[in-house]
């Protein structure tokens, strides 16, 4: 418990559609301990994305207590939430969500130079070398292949050597071939830094990976 | 291509809903209602004019003359041509308070003489309310006076109070409020005083050589042949001075203005409805650009290109149909249910109801408009090849629409100007106009370009490493979006027309206000007679703050003929020979004006009657030394010919004259002096009363007064072009929020991310603002630039003054345009900033 970075109480999250309230995690209680991979599995709908958002406070819960870190998420609010994430996270998303009107380098960089970082622009030179896009730099999202485009999401998550790599189906949206360079890389990056990761997957194969595994049904931890 | 099958094809898509073409919609509604409304009103005018013209004009018939009264003869061929006529007697002369008081408070005034008979047509409103013999009527030997209610209140008397016209004292009997035959152009120089002709002979003010004007105004009998009495009258008395106005054209003056005033505001409306235009194209591009995937699967089911242009040109088609019909409702029917509650407030009758001429003229311009911008991006839309389905490259390739497009797009485009060019009855301005406007447009269009351009080279610069939020910004703008595009070109247009009217107006009021000569006059002075000559001069210089008096002696008399053929047919229709002229004599060359060619005669000269000319009139109308020039002078023929040009100062606002007689030629007629007094402004109110005790019979125009007057006129004539516009503001601003608007999905999304990758919230809503900022003022600066092209146009080439850039209005313009579009660009950024990222990177691809 005292090396926990991550740890989720009796979480809960209720969304308003268009029938009314939906609950859809429905009390998730759950540690991460430093350094741990964690394979999040579970059929389509269970909520994954949902949990996954939680830990990246990209939304809030409607009940128990997310702390990351040691810090109380309940008590920050957006932009604070924000300065955290630029110190201590990166997401990959698994359609990519690059900015369309920065290139390869400009798109790993602004993290960097988000948190202030005076060398943004040469770290993020060396990240897109790490991972294989070294004569990419120049080309913005329209003009990379969708496996490049995720390799650039993979070097902007990793760029700012965050404490958390929190990955949803990175590979949700490429070929199996493709998909499996980018779990290469994901575990390598993972490897090199030390990072804690939380992987969200319906693969049992990829899922196997990790430390632990554990599976959502229905908003509830199997 | 079928038809049949476009049509069905375009009716399903229609159910679609009307969402994306809020904007489509709203500029074109606008666009037609402004200019539907601007030719309601002036139809609604001109049937107005023209349905009063006998009671506008005072009678069916009204002959004119300048300085007399008709003859004998010519008050017989009224008499036996009309069932009743009215003789009125127009003049200006100072009406003075409290007749017993030196201290007495007076004001200018346009006198009108009237017989018994008066008005003719129509009738006199007067408060209190009393028959027309009642207020002039003689009481306690003391004849009626009736005189405006703002020279009343300027004088600050009453009712029963006695005044003064001349050396006549009179008794005020009543306030007019309404004068059927009095109109905008008498507006003039001072408000209306109206008393009996008759009981003016002992004012001294209609002594031979005053200015005064004669009016007969005749009632016809039914059936009476207007063209046959014209011809018969100018051919009895044309030579002598007579001018004839019959109501077929009762207000000339108004009508025409009107019909100016409207051209010009319609024009202005045709730059907005091309702003609109700009918003047609955008909603029609993003319209297409949704469908992209419905036309390359038409075309691999074997839907040939013209089949897909015409599916979506039947469907653009129908909302343009739309969108126009609602401007056509807003622009007939605001203005036929205003101006019923309005008309008392107009200054010009009018009559109420839906003028279909106007609304067809919008109607067409709007359709027009709507079709020449949709062609171009429908016509590249139908160019996407089915192969596109299948590939993943988004190649947004900005090719040109093929040919047959483009001369479509130009031939509907020269169709549109021509036919403005044919409504508005002022082709070269029209001409002028859209070459002014399309001239901004491709400046625009350069700019933007330009912008983008710039915009993502810096975006890419090492300068910017270590800005993300500006990064951000001009990364966005140098995208591939048309967003950016379509907010310089629609605000950039709106502002451009702005801006040269901004500037126009200032540079006028500046020419007529601070660009005074040094030494402005603070009277002009009229009908001093010939033995009040040295008198006069004396009084004013005995005031201590009077600097100079000069003056000239003066006739007036309407050039008739020029080497003995009538002038207008010689000349045409310029001003030198329209109306009636000063003329002065001189044995020397008067100051401030030198010789061009010819010989100044000897001052003893005594010769055949000779004149100097001024040149630069000589030269518009043709005319040089030698020739002979007949003016009619109070009804009697004189000639002389020209023996020398001399070239004019008149900006230095001095008396000056077109023609200066040989002194011998003209000393016989009668005639009277004009005076210029230059005087301190503290000394005009002194000066003033002691002209209007010891020499009652002068009129006095205080040039401060007609300066104030025609900025005055000036002010209402730009506030109202201001007003046009403001229209074409309005659409470029809507063209704006629609561009913001079209813009709002890539910003939602930019902010999700920027948030997930740690950015704050301020930290976005500054790269968003800079961006917003960023295109305004481009926007602006390239307006700036236009605007003050085209109004140093018109300064130079069609006032013929100089030009100066008014910092003031040019400022507010460029930070009025950032300003509008940070507005805008907030308006649209809440939502991106509220938003949680959850929502938008949840499952979106
Ligand atoms: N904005 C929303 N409002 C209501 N329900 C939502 C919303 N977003 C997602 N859901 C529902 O929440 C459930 C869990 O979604 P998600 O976390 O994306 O599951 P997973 O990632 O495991 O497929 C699904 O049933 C989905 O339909
Ligand atoms: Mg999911």
């Amino acid at each position: 418990m005292g090396s926990s970075v991550l740890s989720l109480e009796n979480v809960q999250l209720t969304l308003q559609g268009n029938a009314g309230p939906v609950p859809i995690l429905k009390g998730i209680s759950l540690n991460v301990e430093k350094g741990e991979t964690l394979g999040l599995t579970g059929p389509s709908g269970s909520g994954k994305s949902s949990l996954l958002m939680l830990m990246g406070g990209l939304e809030s819960s409607t009940g128990g207590n997310i702390s990351v870190l040691g810090q109380d998420f309940g008590n920050l609010n957006e932009d604070a939430l924000a300065r955290f994430r630029r110190n201590h996270m990166g997401i990959v998303f698994q359609s990519f969500h690059l900015i369309p009107t920065m290139t390869a380098l400009e798109n790993v960089a602004t993290p960097l130079e988000l948190a202030g970082d005076a060398e943004a622009f040469a770290k993020a030179a060396a990240e897109l070398e790490a991972v294989g896009l070294r004569d990419r730099t120049d080309h913005y999202p329209s003009q990379l292949s969708g496996g490049e485009q995720q390799r650039v999401a993979l070097a902007r998550a990793a760029a700012p050597r965050p404490d958390i790599l929190l990955a949803d189906e990175p590979t949700g949206n490429l070929d199996s071939k493709t998909g499996e360079s980018i779990m290469d890389l994901l575990f390598n990056l993972r490897d090199r830094h030390g990072a804690t990761l939380v992987l969200v997957t319906h693969a049992p194969e990829l899922a196997a990976r990790c430390d632990r595994i554990i599976e959502l049904h229905d908003g509830v931890l199997a | 291509m079928n038809l049949r099958q476009a049509a069905i094809i375009a009716r399903r898509e229609l159910r679609g809903g009307l969402a994306g073409f809020r904007i489509f919609l709203l500029c074109l509604l606008l666009g037609v209602a402004a200019i539907a409304g601007i030719g309601s009103v002036r139809s609604a005018i001109d049937a107005g004019l023209s349905s009063e013209a006998a009671s506008l004009l005072g009678g069916d018939v009204e002959l004119n003359f300048t300085h007399r009264t008709a003859t004998e003869e010519e008050r017989d061929w009224i008499e036996a041509n009309s069932t009743a006529s009215s003789e009125v007697i127009t003049f200006r002369s100072m009406l003075k308070a409290r007749a017993d008081s030196d201290e007495a408070d007076l004001g200018i005034s346009q006198v009108k003489a009237v017989d018994t008979i008066y008005p003719l047509y129509g009738v006199v409103e007067l408060a209190p309310a009393m028959p027309m013999a009642e207020a002039f009527e003689t009481r306690n030997g003391l004849p009626g006076l009736i005189a405006h209610t703002a020279l009343i209140d300027r004088l600050g008397v009453g009712v029963g109070d006695i005044v003064r016209l001349g050396t006549q004292d009179f008794e005020l009997r009543a306030a007019i409020t309404g004068e059927p035959d009095g109109t905008l152009t008498d507006i003039g120089l001072g408000p209306r005083t109206m008393v009996l002709t008759e009981s003016l002979t002992e004012s001294g003010l209609l002594g031979a050589g005053s200015l005064f004007e004669s009016k007969y105004r005749m009632e016809l009998p039914a059936g009476a042949n207007l063209p046959a009495l014209k011809k018969e009258a100018e051919s009895l008395f044309g030579d002598h001075g007579m001018r004839w106005k019959d109501n077929r054209n009762g207000a000339p003056g108004i009508s025409t203005f009107v019909d100016r005033m409207s051209a010009f505001l319609v024009l202005v409306g045709l730059a907005g409805m091309a702003v609109g235009g700009v918003g047609v194209s955008a909603a029609v591009r993003a319209y297409l650009a949704r469908k992209t995937d419905t036309i390359a699967m038409l075309k691999s089911l074997g839907a040939t290109r013209a089949t897909v242009f015409a599916t979506y040109l039947m469907q653009i088609g129908v909302l343009a149909l739309l969108g126009v019909g609602l401007g056509l409702l807003v622009g007939g029917g605001i203005p036929a249910l205003a101006i019923p509650l309005m008309a008392d407030l107009l200054p010009v009758p009018v009559e109420t109801g839906f003028y279909i001429a106007p609304l067809l003229e919008a109607a067409i311009y709007g359709l027009l408009t709507a079709l020449i911008f949709s062609i171009w991006p429908l016509a590249r839309a139908v160019d996407i090849s089915p192969a596109g389905l299948f590939r993943e490259v988004s190649g947004h390739a900005n090719r040109w629409p093929r040919w047959p497009y483009l001369l479509l797009i130009l031939f509907l485009a020269s169709a549109l100007v021509t036919l403005a060019a044919l409504f508005s009855g002022v082709p070269t301005l029209t001409l002028w106009a859209t070459f002014g406007v399309v001239t901004a447009l491709i400046a625009l269009a350069l700019a933007a370009m330009f912008t983008k351009a710039l915009a993502r080279r810096a975006s890419r610069s090492r300068s910017m490493q270590g800005r993300p939020a500006l990064r951000l910004a001009l990364g966005s703008i140098g995208g591939p979006s048309f967003e950016p595009a379509s907010v310089v070109l629609s605000l950039g247009l709106g502002l451009t027309v702005l801006a040269s009217i901004g500037q126009i107006d200032s540079n006028m009021q500046s020419t007529i206000t601070q660009e005074l000569p040094e030494r402005a006059p603070a009277f002009f002075v009229l009908d001093i007679q010939k033995d009040q000559m040295d008198p006069f001069r004396e009084a004013m210089l005995a005031d201590e703050g009077t600097e100079d008096v000069e003056s000239a002696p003066m006739l007036r008399g309407i050039i008739s003929k020029i080497n003995g053929m009538p002038a207008q047919e010689v000349v045409g229709d310029h001003w030198v020979v329209r109306g009636d002229r000063g003329i002065t004599y001189a044995s020397t060359l008067p100051a401030n004006s030198s010789l061009v060619e010819g010989e100044w005669w000897p001052e003893d000269y005594n010769g055949p009657p000779i004149m100097s000319f001024s040149a630069d009139e000589a030269a518009e109308i043709g005319l040089g030394i030698g020739d002979e020039i007949t003016v009619n002078i109070l009804g009697r023929d004189m000639t002389a010919k020209i023996a020398n040009l001399r070239e004019l100062e008149f900006s230095t606002m001095r008396i000056n004259f077109v023609m200066v007689w040989s002194e011998n030629a003209l000393t016989g007629a009668p005639h009277t002096f004009l005076s210029t007094v230059y005087a301190a402004p503290e000394a005009e109110g002194r000066l003033l009363r002691v002209m209007a005790t010891e020499f009652p019979n002068i009129t006095a125009i205080p040039v401060r007064d007609a300066i104030s007057q025609v900025s005055a006129t000036l002010d209402s004539l730009g506030s109202a072009i201001r007003w046009g516009a403001g229209t074409t503001l309005l659409t470029g601003f809507v063209v704006l929020i629609g561009a913001a608007a079209a813009g709002a999905e890539a910003r939602v999304f930019e902010a999700a991310v920027l948030k997930t990758l740690g950015a704050t919230r301020r930290r976005i809503l500054y790269s968003f603002a800079l961006r917003s900022l960023i295109l305004g003022a481009t926007a602006g600066l390239v307006a700036l630039a236009a605007g003050s092209i085209a109004a140093w146009a018109v300064m130079y080439f069609v006032m013929e003054t100089g030009f100066e850039l008014h910092w003031g209005s040019a400022i507010a313009i460029v930070a009025g345009g950032a300003l509008a579009n940070l507005l805008a660009g907030l308006g649209f950024a809440w939502r991106p900033l509220a938003t949680k990222p959850a929502q938008i990177l949840r499952n979106r691809t």
